[in-house]
Protein backbone atom coordinates (compact mmCIF):
# COMPACT_ATOMS: atom_id res chain seq x y z
CA UNK A 1 0.00 0.00 0.00
CA UNK A 2 1.36 3.35 -1.01
CA UNK A 3 1.18 6.12 1.51
CA UNK A 4 0.57 8.66 -1.17
CA UNK A 5 -2.95 8.26 -2.48
CA UNK A 6 -3.44 9.85 -5.86
CA UNK A 7 -5.83 12.70 -5.92
CA UNK A 8 -9.29 11.97 -7.29
CA UNK A 9 -8.80 13.81 -10.61
CA UNK A 10 -5.58 11.95 -11.20
CA UNK A 11 -7.20 8.63 -10.48
CA UNK A 12 -10.05 9.44 -12.84
CA UNK A 13 -7.64 10.50 -15.57
CA UNK A 14 -5.73 7.23 -15.22
CA UNK A 15 -8.95 5.27 -15.34
CA UNK A 16 -10.10 7.10 -18.45
CA UNK A 17 -6.79 6.37 -20.09
CA UNK A 18 -7.08 2.66 -19.28
CA UNK A 19 -10.62 2.58 -20.57
CA UNK A 20 -9.68 4.26 -23.84
CA UNK A 21 -6.84 1.80 -24.29
CA UNK A 22 -9.17 -1.11 -23.56
CA UNK A 23 -11.76 0.11 -26.05
CA UNK A 24 -9.18 0.62 -28.76
CA UNK A 25 -7.70 -2.82 -28.26
CA UNK A 26 -11.14 -4.42 -28.24
CA UNK A 27 -12.14 -2.65 -31.45
CA UNK A 28 -8.97 -3.79 -33.17
CA UNK A 29 -10.13 -7.35 -32.56
CA UNK A 30 -13.63 -6.78 -33.93
CA UNK A 31 -12.91 -8.36 -37.32
CA UNK A 32 -11.72 -11.55 -35.69
CA UNK A 33 -14.62 -11.60 -33.23
CA UNK A 34 -17.09 -11.14 -36.09
CA UNK A 35 -15.48 -13.90 -38.14
CA UNK A 36 -16.09 -16.40 -35.34
CA UNK A 37 -19.56 -15.06 -34.53
CA UNK A 38 -20.61 -15.37 -38.14
CA UNK A 39 -20.00 -19.12 -38.06
CA UNK A 40 -21.47 -19.70 -34.61
CA UNK A 41 -24.90 -18.42 -35.59
CA UNK A 42 -27.11 -18.98 -38.60
CA UNK A 43 -27.38 -15.57 -40.23
CA UNK A 44 -25.40 -12.43 -40.83
CA UNK A 45 -28.02 -10.36 -38.97
CA UNK A 46 -27.78 -12.56 -35.90
CA UNK A 47 -24.00 -12.36 -36.00
CA UNK A 48 -24.08 -8.55 -36.24
CA UNK A 49 -26.54 -8.28 -33.33
CA UNK A 50 -24.49 -10.64 -31.25
CA UNK A 51 -21.25 -8.76 -31.89
CA UNK A 52 -22.92 -5.43 -31.07
CA UNK A 53 -24.32 -6.79 -27.81
CA UNK A 54 -20.93 -8.25 -27.00
CA UNK A 55 -19.17 -4.93 -27.44
CA UNK A 56 -21.86 -3.05 -25.53
CA UNK A 57 -21.38 -5.42 -22.61
CA UNK A 58 -17.61 -5.43 -22.90
CA UNK A 59 -17.45 -1.63 -22.83
CA UNK A 60 -19.72 -1.57 -19.78
CA UNK A 61 -17.77 -4.16 -17.85
CA UNK A 62 -14.28 -3.42 -19.09
CA UNK A 63 -12.96 -3.28 -15.54
CA UNK A 64 -13.52 -6.99 -15.09
CA UNK A 65 -10.98 -7.68 -17.84
CA UNK A 66 -7.49 -8.42 -16.48
CA UNK A 67 -4.92 -6.53 -18.58
CA UNK A 68 -2.30 -8.80 -20.08
CA UNK A 69 -4.67 -11.75 -20.48
CA UNK A 70 -6.17 -12.84 -23.80
CA UNK A 71 -8.63 -10.10 -24.71
CA UNK A 72 -9.91 -11.91 -27.78
CA UNK A 73 -10.81 -14.95 -25.67
CA UNK A 74 -12.44 -12.65 -23.07
CA UNK A 75 -14.62 -11.09 -25.77
CA UNK A 76 -15.55 -14.48 -27.19
CA UNK A 77 -16.50 -15.69 -23.74
CA UNK A 78 -18.99 -12.83 -23.48
CA UNK A 79 -20.22 -13.58 -26.98
CA UNK A 80 -20.82 -17.28 -26.44
CA UNK A 81 -22.57 -16.59 -23.13
CA UNK A 82 -24.85 -14.06 -24.78
CA UNK A 83 -25.53 -16.54 -27.53
CA UNK A 84 -26.56 -19.17 -24.99
CA UNK A 85 -28.64 -16.61 -23.07
CA UNK A 86 -30.57 -15.97 -26.24
CA UNK A 87 -31.95 -19.43 -25.85
CA UNK A 88 -30.28 -20.90 -28.85
CA UNK A 89 -29.90 -24.21 -27.03
CA UNK A 90 -33.64 -24.43 -26.59
CA UNK A 91 -34.15 -23.95 -30.30
CA UNK A 92 -32.11 -26.97 -31.09
CA UNK A 93 -33.93 -29.60 -33.04
CA UNK A 94 -34.44 -32.92 -31.29
CA UNK A 95 -31.09 -34.59 -30.93
CA UNK A 96 -30.14 -36.15 -34.23
CA UNK A 97 -27.26 -38.51 -34.42
CA UNK A 98 -24.96 -36.79 -36.89
CA UNK A 99 -23.27 -38.90 -39.50
CA UNK A 100 -19.65 -39.42 -38.56
CA UNK A 101 -17.28 -41.37 -40.74
CA UNK A 102 -13.54 -41.92 -40.43
CA UNK A 103 -11.01 -39.23 -41.26
CA UNK A 104 -10.24 -40.57 -44.74
CA UNK A 105 -13.88 -40.74 -45.75
CA UNK A 106 -14.18 -37.35 -47.49
CA UNK A 107 -11.02 -37.81 -49.54
CA UNK A 108 -12.12 -41.28 -50.56
CA UNK A 109 -15.54 -40.04 -51.61
CA UNK A 110 -14.09 -37.15 -53.61
CA UNK A 111 -11.61 -39.41 -55.32
CA UNK A 112 -14.23 -42.04 -56.10
CA UNK A 113 -16.60 -39.50 -57.55
CA UNK A 114 -14.13 -38.13 -60.04
CA UNK A 115 -13.36 -39.63 -63.41
CA UNK A 116 -9.84 -38.36 -63.69
CA UNK A 117 -7.44 -39.12 -60.85
CA UNK A 118 -6.29 -36.10 -58.90
CA UNK A 119 -2.74 -35.05 -59.54
CA UNK A 120 -2.43 -33.30 -56.20
CA UNK A 121 -4.35 -32.66 -53.02
CA UNK A 122 -5.15 -29.05 -53.89
CA UNK A 123 -7.03 -30.30 -56.91
CA UNK A 124 -9.10 -32.60 -54.70
CA UNK A 125 -9.94 -29.76 -52.32
CA UNK A 126 -10.93 -27.61 -55.28
CA UNK A 127 -13.79 -29.98 -55.93
CA UNK A 128 -15.42 -28.42 -52.88
CA UNK A 129 -17.11 -25.05 -53.14
CA UNK A 130 -17.43 -22.31 -50.56
CA UNK A 131 -21.17 -23.04 -50.39
CA UNK A 132 -20.47 -26.71 -49.66
CA UNK A 133 -18.27 -25.79 -46.73
CA UNK A 134 -20.54 -23.12 -45.25
CA UNK A 135 -23.58 -25.33 -45.58
CA UNK A 136 -21.82 -28.41 -44.17
CA UNK A 137 -20.49 -26.42 -41.22
CA UNK A 138 -23.93 -25.04 -40.39
CA UNK A 139 -25.28 -28.59 -40.27
CA UNK A 140 -22.83 -29.65 -37.55
CA UNK A 141 -24.62 -29.74 -34.15
CA UNK A 142 -23.86 -26.69 -31.96
CA UNK A 143 -21.75 -28.39 -29.33
CA UNK A 144 -19.34 -29.70 -31.93
CA UNK A 145 -19.52 -26.69 -34.22
CA UNK A 146 -18.62 -24.24 -31.44
CA UNK A 147 -15.34 -26.01 -30.88
CA UNK A 148 -14.51 -26.43 -34.57
CA UNK A 149 -15.26 -22.75 -35.19
CA UNK A 150 -13.16 -21.55 -32.25
CA UNK A 151 -10.15 -23.75 -32.97
CA UNK A 152 -10.13 -24.18 -36.74
CA UNK A 153 -11.56 -20.83 -37.83
CA UNK A 154 -10.88 -18.60 -34.82
CA UNK A 155 -7.43 -20.07 -34.24
CA UNK A 156 -7.92 -20.42 -30.49
CA UNK A 157 -5.89 -22.90 -28.49
CA UNK A 158 -7.65 -25.82 -26.80
CA UNK A 159 -7.09 -24.04 -23.50
CA UNK A 160 -8.74 -20.83 -24.73
CA UNK A 161 -11.64 -22.76 -26.24
CA UNK A 162 -12.11 -24.59 -22.93
CA UNK A 163 -12.27 -21.29 -21.04
CA UNK A 164 -14.55 -19.63 -23.56
CA UNK A 165 -17.05 -22.48 -23.52
CA UNK A 166 -16.50 -23.33 -19.86
CA UNK A 167 -15.86 -27.01 -20.55
CA UNK A 168 -12.87 -29.25 -19.70
CA UNK A 169 -10.00 -29.33 -22.17
CA UNK A 170 -10.52 -33.07 -22.76
CA UNK A 171 -14.06 -32.28 -23.89
CA UNK A 172 -12.71 -29.64 -26.28
CA UNK A 173 -10.40 -32.23 -27.81
CA UNK A 174 -13.01 -34.95 -28.18
CA UNK A 175 -15.62 -32.55 -29.58
CA UNK A 176 -13.08 -31.09 -31.99
CA UNK A 177 -12.09 -34.53 -33.18
CA UNK A 178 -15.68 -35.66 -33.68
CA UNK A 179 -16.81 -32.27 -34.96
CA UNK A 180 -14.25 -32.33 -37.76
CA UNK A 181 -15.37 -35.81 -38.75
CA UNK A 182 -19.01 -34.77 -38.74
CA UNK A 183 -18.07 -31.74 -40.85
CA UNK A 184 -16.22 -33.91 -43.34
CA UNK A 185 -19.09 -36.39 -43.55
CA UNK A 186 -21.46 -33.47 -44.18
CA UNK A 187 -19.06 -32.12 -46.81
CA UNK A 188 -19.05 -35.47 -48.55
CA UNK A 189 -22.86 -35.35 -48.58
CA UNK A 190 -22.83 -31.80 -49.97
CA UNK A 191 -20.20 -32.44 -52.58
CA UNK A 192 -20.96 -35.89 -53.88
CA UNK A 193 -24.19 -36.98 -52.26
CA UNK A 194 -24.75 -39.83 -49.82
CA UNK A 195 -23.04 -43.13 -50.03
CA UNK B 1 -7.72 -51.64 -29.85
CA UNK B 2 -5.00 -49.72 -31.64
CA UNK B 3 -2.53 -52.58 -32.05
CA UNK B 4 -5.15 -54.74 -33.72
CA UNK B 5 -5.79 -52.19 -36.47
CA UNK B 6 -4.07 -52.49 -39.79
CA UNK B 7 -1.34 -49.84 -40.20
CA UNK B 8 -3.41 -47.59 -42.48
CA UNK B 9 -6.40 -47.69 -40.12
CA UNK B 10 -4.13 -46.79 -37.26
CA UNK B 11 -2.66 -43.98 -39.32
CA UNK B 12 -6.17 -42.71 -40.01
CA UNK B 13 -6.90 -42.70 -36.27
CA UNK B 14 -3.71 -40.73 -35.69
CA UNK B 15 -4.25 -38.14 -38.39
CA UNK B 16 -5.89 -35.45 -36.28
CA UNK B 17 -3.63 -35.82 -33.25
CA UNK B 18 -0.63 -35.93 -35.59
CA UNK B 19 -1.57 -32.71 -37.37
CA UNK B 20 -2.46 -31.11 -34.03
CA UNK B 21 0.94 -32.19 -32.64
CA UNK B 22 -0.76 -34.16 -29.91
CA UNK B 23 1.07 -37.47 -30.42
CA UNK B 24 3.94 -38.35 -28.12
CA UNK B 25 7.42 -38.77 -29.60
CA UNK B 26 7.18 -42.53 -30.02
CA UNK B 27 3.76 -42.37 -31.68
CA UNK B 28 4.90 -39.54 -33.89
CA UNK B 29 7.96 -41.49 -35.03
CA UNK B 30 5.79 -44.52 -35.75
CA UNK B 31 3.31 -42.44 -37.74
CA UNK B 32 6.11 -40.84 -39.75
CA UNK B 33 7.68 -44.18 -40.49
CA UNK B 34 4.38 -45.40 -41.85
CA UNK B 35 3.79 -42.19 -43.83
CA UNK B 36 7.25 -42.42 -45.40
CA UNK B 37 6.37 -45.74 -46.91
CA UNK B 38 2.64 -45.31 -47.57
CA UNK B 39 1.50 -43.03 -50.39
CA UNK B 40 -2.14 -43.82 -49.63
CA UNK B 41 -1.98 -42.30 -46.14
CA UNK B 42 0.41 -39.52 -47.19
CA UNK B 43 -2.07 -38.25 -49.78
CA UNK B 44 -4.85 -38.21 -47.23
CA UNK B 45 -2.76 -36.36 -44.65
CA UNK B 46 -1.82 -33.72 -47.22
CA UNK B 47 -5.44 -33.40 -48.22
CA UNK B 48 -6.42 -32.82 -44.59
CA UNK B 49 -3.86 -30.04 -44.22
CA UNK B 50 -5.05 -28.35 -47.40
CA UNK B 51 -8.67 -28.82 -46.35
CA UNK B 52 -8.14 -27.11 -43.00
CA UNK B 53 -6.68 -24.04 -44.69
CA UNK B 54 -9.47 -24.08 -47.27
CA UNK B 55 -12.21 -24.30 -44.62
CA UNK B 56 -10.70 -21.41 -42.70
CA UNK B 57 -10.38 -19.26 -45.83
CA UNK B 58 -13.87 -19.80 -47.18
CA UNK B 59 -15.50 -19.41 -43.77
CA UNK B 60 -13.81 -16.09 -43.06
CA UNK B 61 -16.33 -13.44 -43.84
CA UNK B 62 -15.35 -9.79 -43.75
CA UNK B 63 -17.08 -7.69 -41.13
CA UNK B 64 -19.49 -5.16 -42.71
CA UNK B 65 -18.19 -1.61 -42.50
CA UNK B 66 -21.42 -0.34 -40.94
CA UNK B 67 -21.01 -2.77 -38.06
CA UNK B 68 -17.50 -1.49 -37.47
CA UNK B 69 -18.89 2.03 -37.27
CA UNK B 70 -21.69 0.95 -34.94
CA UNK B 71 -19.19 -0.69 -32.60
CA UNK B 72 -17.05 2.44 -32.54
CA UNK B 73 -20.17 4.47 -31.64
CA UNK B 74 -20.67 2.26 -28.55
CA UNK B 75 -17.50 3.66 -27.02
CA UNK B 76 -17.77 5.74 -23.90
CA UNK B 77 -17.75 9.43 -24.86
CA UNK B 78 -14.65 11.21 -23.66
Amino acid sequence: MSEVTPTEPRRLAAEARDRVRFEEEALELADQVYRVARRLVGSREEAEDLVQDTYARAFRSWQSYTPGTNLRAWLLRILTNLNIDRGRRKQRAPEMQPLEEGDYYLYNKLEESSREPASDQDAVVERLSQDDVVSALSSVPHDFRDVVVLVDIGDFTYQDAAQILDIPIGTVMSRLHRGRRILKSALAEEAVGGS
Amino acid sequence: MMFELDPCEKCEEWMQPYLDRELNDAERAEAELHLDGCGYCRKRYRFEETLRVFVRDVCSEQMPLELKQKLASLRTPL
